[in-house]
Parts: structure tokens; C-alpha cells; sequence
């Protein structure tokens, strides 16, 4: 039987030198999972079956069905819903036509990089270095203020935003004391870019919170004692200490944002297209105008490039790991 | 060279702790310069706010008659070596040696020259390359050594220097830092809590306690005449003897037997505490004719120390231990007399825990 090369196999040679032949032989073949209770493999599995079944009901059997659908011309209402016909790849070839996926993905990356990349990262982190030696209790406040943001049901928060922004008496109008102005239809880009860096702010504050806690005070004092700079200091002791947090926050909250809903409630995607990310563009496609086919190729692309952009934070991840 | 001169140096924290109670030392230019005491008595709180890392509360700091109380940490040109070496462990150890000169602007090939030059002396040459994790403890500490030393500071502060090494190589960095502070001759204040380290290294030696200078002497005065009993316990590695006394005229009753009483003390301070280092105390197996009514006793117990023997002996319902060369050793059980070396015989106050007679300040 040959050895599986693996890294812990060094006991198992360690033990063929020893006297016994015997035990040396039983040893040889030694790296396998060791049923220590004595469940035996189908009980075993009657155990996982349950988590099994919910996964596969929940998630596994969608995910078929939308690839199903998305190779038919399966609609909300019609005939092509009581008798849909299998059309391969026609929805395919007419999603990557189509200018309005184009410009979906366009807001989609302006939607991700100013209001995540940029906005939620840059803004949680200097809130969380710049409240690092306040008062406790300071800290404490500007913590929950920016953590009410991100707990809020979504329909509250759209309401207030809603609200805000309003043409006929919003209050940033208001504020401003130019009435008349409507934010959501003269910016409507601008005015969700900045919904979702308030909205979202607060998971980067407290990872990098967390993360700012693992720099050795050491390291700061002694750059402070060089006399280093602010600027100095965040570019040679902070950052290289937490890059890979900077990594992990910046694959997750550009995920969540490149699949966030939340701008639907506030434009529903207009005026126009003008705030159709891919998320709201899916919806609207499938259940707005219907064509459930179409919208799942569109959810299948819109997958494939989550997986790109997950494998490429994960590529730089490794590769800070090794260095 | 820099004199430090601090004055009425107080620190108080935001919760109300007083680190730092009205200090007043100067610490002579070039000395090596210790702060000894037990933990939580201020002295690395000290350290810190000669850095600039803590501000003082009041008080002020100078550093060769520059006052640097209010000045920020990187300009007070002092170089600190913490008890982690808090190097950077993303750099190769030639530029974390030479990073306070990156920050000052000089150029690459200068800073460069420099850290590799002080490298060498300080037996770094083979190591330049390397990243921080990949250097032994006694390396590391070196490398923190070495970037201090290579931005030429007026003023080394040492934080633990050598807690955090394994106790052979502590011996050996002891000697390594004492050689290079004399080759420097740069003013250096290091903090320990072990009285062994800093008698070992100081040219003199503050013992704290409670943000306060219990004493300030050179080793051999903190331990040969402690200042008062703190620092009679703190300092030595086997405690002093401090067993309670009475002043009878000229002599000094204690654990059943007399002593002469050391000159000076006056029967008007009649219960006294009695202070003798166990390496002070000798032990005779005959009662010592020029010594009539020592202390005596049966000895207890024996620990080996090496090329000595700590002896416990009970006598008059007090422990007093002494210190015997090794062939010199009573067996267990034997009835022994003490006496003490001429002129080590302490004498404290029971009230304040003071060395008594009470000596002039200017004397």
C-alpha cells in the first residue's frame, strides 16, 4: 500500500525503525480517519443527513433550478410559463448583447468601489484609528451611532433616507435651505454610493478596530520615538501588521455590496436605469417584466463574476501568506 | 554627553493613580543608571515619560539644561529599547536597524552603511538579510541594541532589556550591554525588577516604590547599608535577617543572645528592628570568647548555593540565616553561635522602617 505523502507522516517513519516488524507493517498504512466511537459509515451519515437535507433543499436545489431555467424561456405569467420550451444558450447570447447588462455592470463597479472599497473602508478605518486613544466612553458612542446605521431593518432605513432626500420637503433640503432640489433624480448614483458607506461603515470600523488592537504598542512607540510621522507610521508599522485584515474586509464587503439589494428600495433602479445595479437589474428583469429565463443567465454571470473576484482577493491573500 | 536633571516629577493617571510623587534625580552624564523595584512602583512610568510617551502631570524633565518636558518624543533625541525589542517583523534586520534614520531623510546608502556598520559591532554581520522571526532571542535583542545605537541618541532608555532572554544568555547579554555602554559612554537609564541585574550593571541605582525614590546609591551602598527596611528585603538574593531587637545601652538584645550595638544608636530608640545580610553573619561551633552571649541556636536547615551553604539556624524563637564557604558546613541538629561582621550590624527605626542613627543629608 503506498505511504500518502502528507506532511505528519513523520511518526509512521519514525515508527518503522522500530524492533517490531509487525508493528512497523500496521503503522505503514496508519494516516486514515479512525472511527473512534464505532457508528460505522450509515449511521454516521444519519447524523450529517438532516444539515444535508436543508442544504440541498435551500441552496443546492435553487441553484440547479436557476441554471435550469436560465437554458429555457420560462416566464412569470403566459404561455411560455405553462409549457416553457428549453432554448440552450439563446438567453445567454442575449444577455451579453444587451447594452442594459452593460450598464448594469458599469453601476454595479462604481456602486462596489466608491461606496465599499473606497467609502465603507477608508471611512471604517479612520474611524476606527482615529477613536483608538479617545475616552472609553467616547468610543463607546461613536461606536453605536455608526452600528445603528448597520442594524436598522432595510425599509427604515430607505424610509429615512427616503426622507432625507426628498424633493417636496426632504430634509437635507431643508438643512441646505435651497428647496426644490431632488437628490434622487439629479443624483441618484451619488445619493446610493453614499447610502451604502453610511450604511455599511460599521463592520469595517470594528474589524479594524479589532485589527488595530493586534499592532504592538512597542512597534508604535518606537516609530513615535524615531519620530515618525502619522503618515510614516500608518505606511510602516500599521499597514504591514494588517494587510490581510485589509484584504478579508475588502473581499467581504465588496461581495455583499456587488450582490446588495438595499438601493431598490430607495430608487427601485431609477430614474430610468440610471441605478440599475445587477442586483435590482436582475429583479427587475424576473419579476417586474416577467422573463424568469432570461434573469436566470443573468444570476449565473452575475455568479461567475463573484467567483473571479473572490479567487483574486484569495490569490493576493495567499501570496502575502507566503511572502 | 547629556546630565539628566528631573524636579518635582509627577505623574497622575486618568483613574486617579499617582505613578509618580514629586521625584526629584539627576542622573550624571554618561552613567548607567538604574531604576530597581518591585512592579507597579513607577519605574517604567518614569522611563516612559522621560521618553515622551507619558506626559508629565507636573514637574519638569531636562536633558543637559534643554527643559523637554513639553517636547515631543522624537525630538528629545533619546533611543528606547523595549521589553519585546518591538522590532518591525516585516523588515530585514538592516532596516529596522536603520528605520529612525529613514525617518530623519537620510539617504539610503548612508543609513544603509551606518546600520551595517553598527551591525558589526555589535556582531550582527552574518544577519543583515534576515526578517526579525527568523533571529534567536539574544539576536533580536541585539538588533533592538543596534537600531538605538545607530541613531547616535544623547540618551539610551532600557525597558527590561534582558527579561525576556533565558537566564545563561541574560548573564550574557549582561555583560555584552555593560561593555558597550562603557565603549559608548552614552547616558543610559535602564528599568529591572531584579536587584541582581541592576547591581550587576548600574553605576548607581534608584530603588522605587510607590512613585517614590526609596533610595539612590551605588550598588555596593544599596547592599551593604539599605536605606530602610523595602529595600533591605528588596535588595539581595537571599533576604537580609530582619528580626525584632532592644537597645540596651551599648548592646542590642536580639533572638535570645546580644550583639554589640552599631555606633551611634541610643537607648532612646528602644524597640528596633535588627538588619544583618545572611553573607554578613559568621558561625562559630564554640561560644566565641571576644563574644560572650551571642545568639545561639540549633541549625535547622542547609541549601546548597554552590560553592556556599545558606544555614538556618533557630535560635530564641527567631530564623537567622548565614551564609558558610562550602567546607566550612555544620551538620544538622549541631548547636552554633552568630556574630556579626564588624560593622554590618543594621539597625532600624520600628516606626518608620529607617536605618538608624539617622544620617545628616548633606553627610
Amino acid at each position: 500500500m503506498p505511504v500518502p505523502s502528507r506532511r505528519d507522516d513523520a511518526p509512521a517513519t519514525a515508527v518503522t525503525g522500530h524492533a517490531d516488524p509487525g508493528e512497523a507493517a500496521f503503522s505503514a498504512g496508519a494516516p486514515r480517519a479512525v472511527d473512534s466511537v464505532g457508528l460505522g459509515r450509515a449511521r454516521a451519515l444519519l447524523f450529517v443527513a438532516p444539515a444535508l437535507l436543508l442544504i440541498g433543499v435551500f441552496l443546492l436545489f435553487p441553484a440547479l433550478w436557476t441554471l435550469y431555467i436560465g437554458a429555457t424561456n420560462f416566464e412569470r405569467t403566459g404561455p411560455n410559463h405553462v409549457n416553457p420550451q428549453v432554448t440552450w444558450f439563446d438567453n445567454y447570447v442575449d444577455v451579453l448583447t444587451d447594452p442594459s447588462f452593460y450598464n448594469s455592470l458599469w453601476l454595479t463597479l462604481l456602486f462596489v468601489l466608491f461606496s465599499a472599497v473606497i467609502g465603507q473602508n477608508g471611512l471604517g478605518f479612520w474611524l476606527a484609528w482615529s477613536t483608538r486613544r479617545l475616552h472609553r466612553r467616547v468610543r463607546r458612542v461613536v461606536e453605536s451611532l455608526v452600528l445603528l446605521a448597520w442594524i436598522l431593518p432595510s425599509s427604515v432605513v430607505a424610509f429615512l433616507w427616503i426622507a432625507m432626500l426628498d424633493q417636496r420637503g426632504g430634509t437635507l433640503d431643508a438643512l441646505l435651505g435651497n428647496p426644490g432640489t431632488a437628490w434622487l433624480v439629479e443624483y441618484p448614483m451619488v445619493a446610493i454610493i453614499v447610502f451604502n458607506t453610511w450604511r455599511g461603515t460599521a463592520f469595517s470600523m470594528m474589524l479594524y478596530s479589532a485589527a488595530l488592537s493586534s499592532v504592538p504598542p512597542s512597534q508604535l512607540e518606537t516609530a513615535r520615538l524615531a519620530g515618525a510621522t502619522g503618515g510614516q507610521t500608518l505606511r510602516d508599522v500599521v499597514f504591514p501588521h494588517i494587510r490581510g485584515h485589509v484584504l478579508t474586509n475588502t473581499l467581504l464587503i465588496t461581495l455583499w455590496t456587488f450582490n446588495d439589494f438595499g438601493p431598490f428600495l430607495i430608487t427601485g433602479g431609477g430614474p430610468g436605469d440610471d441605478t440599475e445595479i445587477a442586483a435590482v437589474y436582475l429583479y427587475n428583469t424576473a419579476i417586474r417584466d416577467g422573463d424568469l429565463g432570461y434573469s436566470g443567465a443573468i444570476s449565473l454571470l452575475i455568479l461567475v463574476a463573484n467567483v473571479v473576484l473572490a479567487l483574486a482577493y484569495l490569490r493576493m491573500l495567499r501570496r502575502r501568506d507566503s511572502s | 554627553m547629556t546630565r539628566i536633571r528631573l524636579t518635582g516629577l509627577t505623574k497622575v493617571f486618568d483613574g486617579g493613580v499617582t505613578a509618580l510623587d514629586r521625584l526629584d534625580l539627576t542622573v550624571e552624564p554618561g552613567e548607567f543608571f538604574a531604576l530597581l523595584g518591585p512592579s507597579g512602583c513607577g519605574k517604567t512610568t518614569l522611563l516612559r515619560t522621560m521618553a515622551g510617551l507619558e506626559q508629565a502631570t507636573s514637574g519638569t524633565i531636562r536633558f543637559a539644561e534643554r527643559d523637554v518636558t513639553r517636547v515631543a518624543p522624537g525630538d528629545r533625541d533619546v533611543a528606547m529599547v523595549f521589553q519585546d525589542y518591538a522590532l518591525f517583523p516585516h523588515m530585514t534586520v538592516v532596516d529596522n536597524i536603520s528605520y529612525p534614520l529613514k525617518v530623519k531623510g537620510r539617504a539610503k546608502p548612508e543609513r544603509t552603511a551606518r546600520a551595517e556598520e553598527v551591525g558589526r559591532q555589535l556582531g550582527l554581520e552574518a544577519l543583515t538579510a534576515r526578517r526579525p522571526s527568523a533571529l534567536s532571542g539574544g539576536q533580536q535583542q541585539r538588533v533592538a541594541l543596534a537600531r538605538a545605537v545607530a541613531c547616535r541618541p544623547a540618551l539610551f532608555l532600557f525597558d527590561e532589556p534582558l527579561s525576556n532572554l533565558d537566564a545563561r544568555l541574560r548573564l550574557e547579554a549582561r555583560g555584552f550591554l555593560k561593555r558597550l555602554q562603557r565603549e559608548l559612554g552614552v547616558t543610559t537609564v535602564f528599568v529591572t525588577h531584579d536587584q541582581a541585574e541592576a547591581l550587576a550593571l548600574a553605576d548607581r541605582i534608584a530603588v522605587m516604590e510607590s512613585g517614590r525614590v526609596r533610595q539612590l546609591g551605588t550598588p555596593r551602598e544599596v547592599f551593604a547599608r539599605p536605606a530602610d527596611t523595602f529595600v533591605a528585603n528588596f535588595i539581595g538574593s537571599t533576604p537580609m535577617n530582619l528580626v525584632p531587637a532592644e537597645v540596651e545601652g551599648d548592646r542590642l538584645r536580639v533572638a535570645g543572645g546580644v550583639f554589640a550595638a552599631p555606633q551611634g544608636v541610643v537607648a532612646g530608640s528602644a524597640k528596633v528592628t535588627a538588619g544583618i545580610r545572611p553573607e554578613y553573619l559568621r558561625l562559630h561551633d564554640a561560644e566565641p570568647t571576644d563574644a560572650p552571649d551571642a545568639p545561639t541556636g540549633t541549625v535547622s536547615i542547609l541549601e546548597n548555593l554552590g560553592a556556599t551553604t545558606l544555614v538556618t539556624v533557630d535560635c530564641g524563637g527567631e530564623s537567622l540565616s548565614a551564609v558558610v564557604p562550602e567546607d566550612a558546613e555544620p551538620a544538622p541538629g549541631s548547636r552554633v553561635w552568630l556574630t556579626p561582621q564588624p560593622g554590618r550590624l543594621l539597625v532600624y527605626d520600628n516606626d518608620s522602617g529607617e536605618l538608624l542613627p539617622r544620617r545628616d543629608p548633606a553627610g
